[in-house]
């Protein structure tokens, strides 16, 4: 209801936050930065749809790039869209929001929610300087592993071609 | 229009009616500040003219608790321009105030100054008249403006990495004073994101990853909920172009969903609901 | 008699200063003047009446990096960051050059010294440019300050017609002025025009007096708690303390500004808080400036700049303040 999403205090103080804001940052600086770039990429995959999507595409064996880092949340409408903004922030140079088609969503009306909220994410990410490209939002279900492998890849490709995040301060400077 | 109000307030008070009628008056220096009026012999003090900017809006926040357990809420009158009454909108909206405890005079508005320049929000502002109110005070409007976010084009217009750059430089100004937030009606919420410790969203760091996710955050959790009364840019003490930011985002709100913020009390905003079957560019 | 050195003397001094210190000195940023570093003179605004942020962040940063525990292969280290640099601050307004004497009654006249506060104190030569006229918000004579009050600074410069006049005030300021090109003149440098009537300060003695009373639930009525005002002030201090993980493991010790008009600045511990509304805050403002931080350390916390009354939104007027306490 129009209160509860309001009403900051329970979600934000959730253990998956605090789960998510934490292996944010660790998660990033564990991928290898080779000297050629490598992209870092953050997944957030709903545990219904997208991340058996995943699975099945690793137990089929089909190879996609090992540059996603991938965090699993109950539903796509969990994935609240300072997660991305956080991911940016953290070092990530690309970011994929993944849930279940649209009418498919566990909880129903997860996905709705989250379409809604990322096609205007999308857009104030592109107005503050993050390329509209770096941010992926796709509806995968759980068979479509190889589909799901062709996208990593693709996205991959795409965020390595645009190159480092640029607005990043990795070296904070905290002198005046 | 200045004994309109004064009766007004003067009739809700002795009645009983309000307990506070908040309003503006004459400040130090030639300024205007937010006036309170608790006693009916001080509506003297209550005044309007242009350069009233702020959205009083965001006071209607701090009556909301009882003065002692077991009482009631005050109830108090406020004055509001048309933006501000679309903010009031909002907050019935969402429960945050109770219609039966406000009584609202609204005021029609051509405009209004900062420092004597017409404000750049007010040319095309398309709502002369408050969209809702009790009393309505002034005249019939003699122009309308037209929104065309020309601003917000000019920077969508530009290049990313030049966009980039524009925002770090804005943003590297900031203090992280949070008068923005302070001052805006639709940032109610008890603990802000940007202060919460546990999860650590933000920290207490005043640099520019900081800046940059809290002001991109809050103009998010405007989306839909912001009226374009500019009182966050206002407040600002280093004069960051916030309304660039919170425009861009009613201008995709508009655009998307069809809706604007604050046109009546009913219509949710576009986050807080869905449509099933809805086409969406991701 | 005095010094005097042209305005091209200067600006070649200053560009000279570039190569051996950091120049902090006005700059334009966006519409705003900020005490900036600049590489060269031709960067410097010298018409200016006040910047709009004092330079309290050279002294006290808005984040500081004060420890850094680094984890190697088999050990910990423990980092103090240091400051490398000397500074050179250029264009100190007398007000601002005060704030940081009320500033050093906290933070080094009293155990234990702050190292990190301390160093870049030691770390800075500071030349004041004295105001040729008061501005609309300024009180500082009230306050016993004056517009050309040199005893905070090192070296000191004034407008005058041949360009600026030049007083040393401490051997550091001598140190700097070696390759400056100065004549002496006759004259001295014009007074600058002070603004009538002046703003009454109740004794620190007297103000728990004025404690109790509606006075500020009405002023606090209209107070956003937006808490700029603590910000742009150069004598407000107060900060936090922090510890946060880095991504690669290392954990940063880090201090940033904080400001008591926060509802979270003082609850403490069990969810207690001493001043749970903004009366109770936007009170204690104004008594910790005027009475607690002259009774624990000395001087009275404000230096009449006018800035708080500038920015305020909402129109907070201290000068209004402290007339309506004279009289309650």
């Amino acid at each position: 209801m129009a209160r509860a999403q309001r009403c900051c205090a329970p979600t934000r103080h959730s253990l998956t936050s605090l789960l998510v804001v934490s292996l944010l940052s660790v998660r990033l600086w564990r991928i290898l930065v080779a000297t050629d770039f490598e992209p870092r990429i953050i997944g957030f995959l709903c545990r219904w749809c997208s991340y058996p999507g995943a699975d099945l595409a690793g137990t089929s064996r089909i190879i996609y790039p090992p540059s996603l880092r991938t965090i699993r949340v109950p539903c796509s409408g969990r994935i609240d869209p300072l997660f991305v903004l956080k991911a940016f922030q953290d070092g990530a140079d690309g970011v994929m929001v993944l849930g279940c088609h649209p009418g498919d969503c566990h909880y129903v009306e997860g996905n709705y929610h989250a379409r809604r909220r990322y096609a205007l994410m999308h857009r104030l990410l592109e107005y503050a300087g993050i390329e509209g490209e770096r941010l992926l939002v796709e509806w995968v279900s759980a068979a479509e592993g190889g589909r799901f492998a062709e996208m990593v890849g693709g996205f991959t490709d795409q965020v390595r071609e645009l190159g480092p995040w640029g607005g990043r301060r990795i070296e904070r400077a905290y002198s005046s | 229009m200045n004994e309109r109000i004064r009766a007004k307030a003067r009739e809700l008070l002795e009645s009983g009616q309000v307990s506070c009628f908040i309003g503006y008056q004459e400040g130090t220096r030639g300024k205007v500040r937010p006036a309170f009026v608790y006693e009916p012999q001080d509506v003297e003090r209550l005044i309007w003219d242009e350069r009233c900017t702020y959205n009083l809006a965001v006071y209607l926040h701090q009556f909301n608790t009882p003065p002692k357990r077991g009482e009631q809420p005050p109830r108090v009158g406020v004055l509001v321009k048309p933006c501000d009454s679309r903010s009031l909108n909002l907050l019935l909206h969402e429960e945050q105030i109770q219609r039966e405890r406000i009584y609202i005079v609204g005021l029609t508005c051509q405009g209004v100054k900062v420092n004597g320049k017409l404000q750049e929000r007010c040319q095309r502002c398309s709502e002369r008249v408050p969209l809702i109110y009790d009393l309505l005070v002034g005249e019939e409007p003699k122009t309308v403006g037209q929104e065309n976010y020309a601003d917000v084009a000019t920077l969508e217009g530009m290049p990313p990495g030049e966009r980039l750059a524009f925002w770090a430089r804005e943003f590297d100004r900031c203090i992280r004073c949070y008068a923005c937030r302070q001052a805006c009606p639709a940032c109610y919420c008890v603990e802000c994101v940007a202060e919460q410790l546990d999860p650590p969203w933000m920290g207490i760091a005043i640099d520019l990853p900081q800046k940059q996710f809290f002001h991109l955050m809050r103009a998010y959790h405007l989306a839909g909920r912001c009226s374009g009364c500019n009182a966050c840019e206002e407040a600002c003490p280093m004069n960051i172009p916030l309304s660039l930011l919170n425009r861009k985002i009613a201008k995709e709100v508009e655009a998307l969903f069809g809706y604007r913020t604050g046109q009546d009390a009913e219509t949710p905003p576009p986050l807080a609901t869905f449509k099933k079957e809805e086409e969406l560019p991701l | 008699m005095m010094k005097v050195t042209t305005k091209d003397s200067l600006a070649a001094w200053l560009d000279e200063l570039t190569r051996s210190y950091t120049l902090i000195a006005p700059k334009a940023v966006g519409k705003q003047i900020l005490y900036k570093p600049v590489e060269a003179s031709s960067q410097i605004i010298f018409d200016f009446a006040k910047a709009d942020l004092p330079a309290k962040e050279y002294f006290l940063p808005a984040t500081q990096l004060i420890l850094a525990i680094e984890r190697g292969q088999d050990s910990i280290e423990l980092r103090e960051p240091s400051l490398q640099e000397e500074r050179v601050i250029f264009a100190l307004r007398p007000c601002d050059a005060r704030a940081l004497r009320v500033l050093d009654a906290l933070f080094l006249e009293e155990e234990p010294i702050d190292p990190y506060y301390a160093q870049r104190r030691e770390r800075s030569t500071l030349i004041g440019l004295a105001c040729s006229e008061m501005g609309e918000e300024c009180f500082c004579t009230s306050l016993g300050l004056a517009p050309d009050d040199a005893s905070d600074v090192d070296l000191m410069l004034m407008e005058v017609e041949e360009g600026y006049g030049v007083e040393v005030v401490t051997e550091k300021g001598k140190a700097i002025l070696r390759h400056l090109i100065l004549e002496e003149v006759e004259g001295s440098p014009p007074k600058p025009i002070l603004r009538q009537g002046k703003v009454p300060i109740l004794e620190t003695e007297a103000w728990p007096h004025c404690f109790e009373g509606v006075y500020w639930a009405r002023l606090a009525d209209r107070c956003l708690s937006c808490r700029l005002c603590t910000y742009v002030c150069p004598t407000c201090r107060c900060f936090d303390v922090r510890d946060y993980e880095t991504a690669n493991g290392d954990i940063e010790r880090l201090r940033a500004w904080d400001s008591c008009l926060a509802e979270a600045y003082r609850r403490i511990a069990g969810g207690y808080n001493p001043r749970p509304t903004k009366v109770e805050r936007l009170r204690n403002r104004f008594y910790c400036k005027f009475c607690y931080y002259p009774k624990d350390f000395g001087p009275i916390a404000c230096v009449g700049c006018g800035r708080c009354i500038a920015k305020c939104p909402v129109n907070v007027d201290i000068v209004e303040v402290l007339d309506s306490v004279a009289v309650l």
